[in-house]
């Protein structure tokens, strides 16, 4: 195949200065306004269930409080088509497992998030980006 | 006898009334129902069947790790945000006024987080594969973003003069070489020319698919709208073949916890967290 250096060149500034505007190819169904993309949440705590659903993923989380109880925490992912074409099952995310997910907060300060990553009880990391799988 | 025979009549008039409107049905012409020679005449024509993605820039997922949100921006991003061309619409100053007008509204989202699909053109531009169909007359689009469906007649049929307004319009192709042109009218106001831009009812989109190598698409779409364009604007991408995938169903109402409300204000819906339906 040949390259045009120059073309490619246009093209490697033209993709690193949409993902530095934000927008990325990944990008469906509405807009992240609710959440914060400023910030960044910890939240470790038992799995209470993994909706593999459309249009969206969630993850229900129990996360331990300062009062000694916990709070249902709900972390927002791309829809299981996105995800199961890029490693993840429907049994990726398990009830009754402990996990640490990272995601952005929402700005109105209530219990959700918008996934980033999770570390799962056996240590591997989750992601959503990377290339399709065929 | 003479009732059986008033009985008898009156169910021959009957028949000949439907037979009467058979024949005025008819007069529509259906169109000749495919031949063989019809069907291998699709193996000459380039192979766009499968199921297609989107790749750079168009949901192939080529962005660095956690560092970026990842859940999603808006259902109608311009072309330009997903890999075609830099410039936007040229608008008139009638359009410029809609879309500064809607741009003061200062809404944080469209109604596709509600899951009102976003129809054309937007409905192209989606993170999610699309499968191409070719039968004789026609060409199908199955989009799995919403579980959608585009109808393109290629059977020589002309594009309606006063068509309908639908989110996908009416759309007829033909081929150019080696080259499937489609064209789109009559489209719905509920539809955007692009991202918070209005279109009028003379929005026309014309769609050139071509194959530039055997498992990647070319698409390049020009929109004319006299009355809010002042030039064509043109945008292209390109598209991966994923012969081994096949298309996911997409119910966007089966767990939607996503809204915007009539200001505008987007949200997220937490009284029922954790209740999905049970598989």
């Amino acid at each position: 195949m040949k390259v045009n250096p120059r073309r490619s060149l246009v093209l490697a500034l033209v993709t690193l200065s949409l993902l530095a505007a934000g927008v990325g190819p990944i990008a469906a169904h509405h807009s992240t306004v609710p959440f914060d993309s400023t910030k960044q949440t910890t939240l470790t705590g038992i799995v209470k269930e993994f909706d593999w659903t459309n249009p969206h993923t969630w993850i229900w989380i129990n996360v331990p409080n300062d009062k000694g109880g916990v709070d249902l925490w709900g972390v927002e992912g791309m829809s299981p088509n996105y995800l199961g074409r890029r490693g993840w099952t429907k049994n990726t995310i398990k009830p009754g497992e402990k996990i640490t997910i990272v995601g952005r907060p929402m700005k109105d300060g209530s219990k959700a998030a918008m996934f980033m990553s999770a570390t799962l009880a056996n240590g591997k990391v989750m992601t959503q980006s990377g290339q399709p799988t065929d | 006898m003479e009732n059986a025979r008033k009985k008898l009549s009156g169910f021959v008039a009957i028949l000949a009334a439907a037979a009467v409107m058979q024949v005025a049905a008819s007069a529509q012409k259906a169109p000749a129902p495919p031949t063989a020679a019809d069907w291998s005449a699709l193996a000459k024509l380039p192979d766009l069947t499968g199921v297609w993605e989107a790749a750079l820039g168009g949901g192939g997922g080529a962005r660095g790790a956690a560092a970026v949100p990842a859940a999603g921006a808006r259902g109608a991003a311009p072309a330009a945000a997903r890999g075609g061309t830099a410039a936007g619409p040229q608008l008139t100053p009638e359009y410029a006024a809609k879309r500064d007008a809607l741009r003061g509204q200062a809404r944080e989202d469209n109604e596709t987080a509600n899951c009102l699909p976003p129809g054309m053109p937007g409905i192209m531009n989606q993170p999610y594969p699309m499968e191409f169909l070719l039968t004789p007359g026609k060409v199908t689009i199955v989009i799995e973003a919403y579980t959608q469906v585009r109808h393109i007649y290629t059977d020589g049929r002309k594009l309606p003069e006063d068509p309908d307004e639908k989110f996908f319009g009416t759309s007829i192709g033909h081929w150019e070489g080696d080259t499937l042109v489609v064209e789109t009218v009559g489209f719905s106001p509920l539809t955007q020319l692009a991202a918070g831009i209005p279109h009028s009812d003379s929005m026309k989109i014309v769609e050139r698919f071509r194959l530039t190598d055997p498992d990647t698409m070319s698409i390049e779409t020009t929109i004319t709208d006299p009355k809010a364009l002042t030039a064509p604007f043109t945008s292209s991408r390109t598209l991966k073949r994923h012969r081994n995938w096949t298309i996911a169903e997409y119910i966007c109402e089966e767990n939607n916890h996503n809204f915007v409300d009539e200001s505008g204000k987007a949200g997220i819906k937490l009284d029922n967290a954790g209740t999905a339906p049970k598989k």
